[in-house]
């Protein structure tokens, strides 16, 4: 199924800001904890502290994917100017598997955003071959797009993402 | 680092006779022991002191530098500039852009200059809003920013709320959906029940009628 202008990942900015539009063509289930991410969830930074479990789907087990987490609102979504920060790179994913099983090759790091409301995305990309994603060699100022056409990931093939703000922070709504 | 509260320095008359690095920093040290000068004037030394570090000093600036005119028109000639120029092709071509670049602010030109994790609320401060030597012209503009940087926040927290909206509905529908190809399922399931008894029941009647034919 294709993107269209009521998606989330649209009216949420993130087609335009992270990604083009794409199709939706193989599964992508990412949970923290019990809570599994659907897009815009309002999640906050001590409930992702640890890596989550991702899933994908897929058919064939000789397909290996890229998934890729980053925050396009640093160091705050009216000022974006470190534009984006990387959280979690995992290559090598076998379909049908899960990061687990793919090759870390940039660590987790939890996210904690000090000023605004962040978005987070996950995107899958399919690689076309096993090994042949490096790793880009610092975490601020990364660009999925360009970083997709290096490696000639082409279009997204699932994305997702959620919202997130400190902890003590007061949802957007002054009080 | 800029305070937020408004200050004022002792600085001679603020001259810059040429554009070379020597003379500008030669001026910088003189402005440090003398008269006084306000907000503006500290801000563009900070100003031509960054573009000097970031070696981005434009011939189309030295009008502006020599021309020592110490009133806030040159403050505003300064902002303005940039506004209508192209980014110096030579210019880095790093993220930060350039500071001659159109920086769609004042605030803009504060984060790069200073310190990238600079509080909006700060910025706001250290400019005041309550200086009685501004124009109206640049406390109408930062106005008008605000206004955009609000308006922007308010259109991303729609966004969200519409996407929240969105997502229930989808979840409502699933539901229904799921409700719905249930019912069905069990609805078939009785009509392919059905429909083998009334089969076996015509098999029956075919047989029951072959039995008694009159022959």
């Amino acid at each position: 199924m294709s993107v269209n202008n009521r998606d989330p990942l649209v009216v949420g900015g993130v087609i335009g800001d992270v990604l083009e539009r794409f199709t939706r063509s193989i599964d992508l289930r990412v949970t923290y904890g019990q809570r599994e991410v659907t897009n815009g969830l309002d999640i906050r930074p001590s409930q992702i502290i640890n890596k989550p479990r991702v899933e994908i789907g897929g058919e064939d087990l000789r397909n290996f994917y890229t998934l890729v987490m980053v925050d396009p609102d640093v160091p705050s979504p009216s000022n974006p100017h470190l534009r984006e920060y990387l959280h979690w790179l995992v290559t090598d994913i076998p379909a049908t598997t899960g990061t687990n099983f793919g090759n870390e090759i940039v660590s987790y790091e939890s996210p904690r955003p000090t000023s605004g409301i962040h978005r987070l995305v996950l995107v899958l990309f399919r690689q076309l071959g096993r090994q042949t994603v490096y790793e880009p060699g610092w975490r601020p100022q990364f660009n999925t797009r360009e970083f997709a056409a290096l490696y000639n990931l082409g279009l997204p093939v699932a994305a997702v993402y959620f919202n997130c703000q400190r902890d003590n922070g007061c949802g957007g709504r002054r009080t | 680092m800029l305070s937020s509260a408004k200050h004022k320095i002792n600085h001679s008359d603020f001259s810059i006779s040429s554009s070379t690095s020597s003379s500008l920093s030669h001026s910088l040290s003189q402005a440090k022991n003398m008269t006084q000068v306000t907000m503006e004037e500290e801000w563009k030394e900070i100003n031509l002191a960054s573009l000097h570090q970031h070696r981005q000093l434009n011939i189309d600036h030295e009008p502006v530098l020599s021309n020592q005119n110490p009133n806030k028109s040159i403050f505003q000639d300064f902002l303005n500039k940039p506004l209508n120029q192209e980014p110096p092709p030579s210019s880095s071509s790093t993220h930060h852009g350039s500071l001659l670049a159109p920086p769609a602010t004042v605030i803009s030109l504060n984060t790069h200059s200073i310190d990238t994790h600079f509080d909006e609320s700060a910025m706001f401060g250290c400019f005041g809003k309550k200086r009685g030597q501004d124009s109206d012209d640049s406390r109408g503009d930062r106005r008008h920013k605000r206004m955009t940087k609000n308006r922007e926040s308010a259109a991303r927290s729609r966004a969200r709320k519409q996407e929240r909206a969105y997502t229930n509905e989808l979840e409502l529908e699933i539901v229904h959906l799921q409700k719905e190809n249930a019912r069905l399922k069990r609805q078939e399931e009785q009509m392919q029940l059905k429909k083998a008894e009334a089969t076996q029941h015509q098999t029956k009647k075919i047989l029951q009628w072959s039995l008694t034919s009159p022959f």
